[in-house]
């Protein structure tokens, strides 16, 4: 079941007999394709949290500014 | 068992098995790829008439067979989304379409650079290329539709029935080239029999592949299934959590 290694040289495996380009091109869109869609989601990810975090601050941030706003005009209420 | 149908669909716990099953997978996949590649490139002996262009079969066939896989997956969850409502099946579906396009597309463009020197031709209107490409413009189709719908319930509805009807051009696929005897040469008969046309040094890397691919593909589904969780479920307080806890 197991064959020997078909080439004799290193330059004979990257020469791929006729087929250099044959071969080589579809090896390298295929590395491309693997390597695109594991990383893709990860950057995805990354995005998400990134926009999520900065949502929650701004949120955050929201509400410190009603609730001192709130608590300035509580206060001039007071003061009339 | 219905019990652990609908945990299954629930988003949450989905996302978090797939977390513990994706470490094991991606393991897995290195090794089969690995050692599939290696024993492609290296120790497959060149085809009497194709020379070195047999290696290109390593990556052709696997992908375009798990090409074909991405429609009945759909389909099912297109059913599932319509008959029981479930979240999970359609963000599943939702996520299948873009993978099975990219499948799709490289399956056409390797098939093409495998052609040139044995056929003489880049493309032909043969049945089988040509039903690859309504394939690959169906799933075009199914990621336009959910785009242009606006209610995400109704867009995972029609998505739903678009899947589920163009799943009809997955056996059209299958057997188009036992129907149509065009440029596309027939399944090869990879039997254990001693008489079969190809012995175990031809079939046994190429069964590896199909593995890696197919791990690869459940892979990237999952992957990307998890981005549309946290999507979909940002305001459940469990994502809230990983939002807070993560390193970006």
């Amino acid at each position: 079941m197991f064959e020997q290694i078909q080439f004799n040289s290193v330059a004979e495996f990257l020469q791929m007999g006729k087929y250099t380009f044959h071969v080589w091109s579809v090896y390298g869109l295929f590395s491309i394709f693997i390597f695109v869609n594991l990383f893709l989601p990860r950057v995805q990810r990354r995005q998400f949290i990134r926009e999520q975090r900065n949502r929650a601050l701004r949120d955050a941030q929201l509400a410190k500014n009603t609730a001192v706003e709130q608590e300035r005009e509580s206060a001039s209420e007071e003061s009339s | 068992m219905w019990q652990w149908f609908f945990r299954l669909g629930s988003p949450k716990w989905f996302y978090e098995m797939s977390g513990k099953w994706l470490p094991w997978l991606l393991v897995l996949m290195t090794v089969l790829m690995s050692v599939g590649i290696l024993w492609a490139l290296l120790f497959v002996p060149q085809d009497y008439q194709q020379g070195d262009t047999i290696r290109i079969m390593y990556v052709h066939v696997p992908v375009a067979s798990i090409s074909l896989a991405c429609f009945p997956l759909m389909a099912v969850a297109g059913v599932i989304t319509l008959v029981w409502k479930m979240k999970l099946a359609d963000m599943v579906a939702k996520c299948a379409a873009p993978i099975g396009a990219w499948f799709t597309a490289v399956a056409l463009a390797t098939g093409a650079i495998w052609g040139q020197p044995i056929w003489g031709t880049w493309w032909a209107w043969d049945a089988r290329l040509t039903s690859m490409l309504i394939q690959f413009f169906l799933l075009i189709g199914v990621i336009a539709l959910r785009s242009a719908i606006e209610s995400p319930d109704a867009a995972a509805k029609a998505c739903a029935l678009l899947a589920i009807v163009g799943a009809i051009n997955v056996p059209i696929i299958k057997y188009s080239v036992e129907w149509w005897n065009t440029l596309h040469q027939p399944s090869s008969d990879f039997s254990m029999d001693e008489n079969s046309a190809f012995g175990p040094e031809i079939w046994v890397p190429l069964v590896i592949m199909i593995f890696a691919v197919y791990i690869f593909f459940v892979i990237s589904l999952i992957l990307s299934t998890r981005n549309e969780i946290l999507q979909r479920e940002r305001r459940s307080q469990w994502v809230v959590d990983i939002v807070a806890k993560e390193q970006v």
